[in-house]
């Protein structure tokens, strides 16, 4: 068992894979780890539906493009895009990395990976926490996928908009009724096909953690 | 009180919670809002500026606004609205005052879903939304794709 903070420290979103498929055992560990996920009063409302198929995959790939390309095309024609990126003082990779971004390519690789689960949550009265709980188990399966050596990645971009939403219910034919199931997200999952440095650059704690009050950065004395 | 400030009182409180918890992201799960009315309409129209001038001539119709002055740039895909005497400047200012930027507009949330639903476009993005509660206009950028290959059609918008 390595170190849970190694784990940790090491994870990388991977979007780049090969064509390998992902053994049973494996897959079922990730969904395990899913299941024990921290969860308000118990109440477990997440839902996985494991996508193998290609044609499906191509859907939700598809989708996902169009969504995060529509929004970063525009915010690239609006200056915003050019702003994020201005660290990387190479034009030629800049632009390269533009490209791959409201293109939307960065968000269409469901083609590529092996597994695609999507995670959704019941709403049914009595459920208050839904994203966080799916949120947690997504946490959950990304530790899991890379302790066994696998990549995965978190996507929302296929469902980031409402009509986005529906349409990736209807792909899945998950009820589309906005009181009966929310989809947060999915999550791929296959072997790495690309080396992502890591760590990746991090805030320092300094940056992130305040004592007793909000805004107090001194760490006080005790014992 | 007059009965649109209570309106427009409401609305910006459940715009308020709803940025709380989706911060911008909010924006894109409003899409719908609005569309009911409009979806009962019956817009006619073979091309966009046939579709968007028949919807603006329904929702100038309800008094919602005074007027909306439309055009299509960039690459075709930049659909550019300026709407005066929009009922709903009340909310937008309550929200900014309050560290918000408006980010929701029942308006151009119309128009984009007709644009999908009776010209069969394939997505469409509300990208910038600038009220002017001096003047009463509040100015629109509206991303839309007729076409997945629309996607990636960049241009600098700040020259349109």
């Amino acid at each position: 068992m390595q170190d849970i903070l190694e784990v940790m420290t090491s994870r990388k979103s991977i979007r780049r894979y090969k064509p390998d498929p992902v053994p049973d055992e494996m897959l079922d560990k990730i969904l395990e780890a899913a299941r024990w996920a921290p969860t308000g009063e118990n109440y477990q409302p997440w839902r996985f539906i494991v996508v193998r198929d290609q044609a499906t995959r191509d859907k939700i790939g598809d989708l996902a493009r169009v969504g995060s390309g529509s929004r970063m095309t525009a915010w690239y024609c609006l200056g915003h895009m050019q702003e994020r990126f201005a660290g990387i003082q190479d034009k030629e990779k800049r632009d390269k990395v533009l490209r791959f971004m409201y293109s939307g390519e960065v968000s269409e690789f469901a083609r590529q990976s092996p597994v695609v689960i999507a995670v959704i949550g019941t709403l049914m009265e009595g459920s208050v926490d839904v994203p966080y709980d799916l949120s947690a188990a997504i946490e959950n399966m990304l530790l899991m996928a890379h302790a066994q050596g696998l990549g995965g990645c978190w996507v929302h971009g296929p469902v980031a908009t409402t009509r986005d939403a529906k349409k990736f219910k209807e792909i899945l034919g998950i009820p589309t009724g906005m009181g009966e199931y929310k989809v947060i997200a999915y999550v791929s999952i296959g072997w790495a096909a690309e080396a992502r440095k890591y760590p990746r650059p991090k805030k320092n704690l300094e940056e992130l953690v305040y004592w007793e009050q909000f805004g107090q950065t001194e760490r006080p004395r005790h014992g | 009180m007059d009965r649109n400030a209570l309106l427009n009182q409401m609305l910006y409180r459940m715009e308020e919670v709803f940025w709380h918890e989706l911060s911008d992201c909010a924006s894109w799960k409003t899409e719908y809002v609005g569309i009911d009315f409009i979806q009962a309409q019956g817009i006619e129209g073979t091309n966009e500026n046939e579709v968007i001038k028949s919807c603006i001539d329904r929702i100038k119709a309800t008094g919602l606004v005074q007027d909306i002055e439309h055009s299509i740039g960039g690459n075709d895909i930049l659909l550019k609205l300026k709407v005066r005497g929009c009922q709903l400047m009340l909310k937008e200012t309550m929200l900014r005052k309050s560290g918000i930027k408006p980010y929701s507009c029942p308006v151009a949330n119309m128009i984009r879903d007709q644009l999908i639903e009776r010209l069969g476009y394939e997505t469409t993005y509300l990208a910038d939304m600038a009220p002017d509660e001096k003047t009463g206009c509040c100015a629109l950028k509206v991303a839309i794709y007729a076409t997945p290959e629309k996607i990636g059609a960049v241009s600098d918008w700040s020259k349109e």
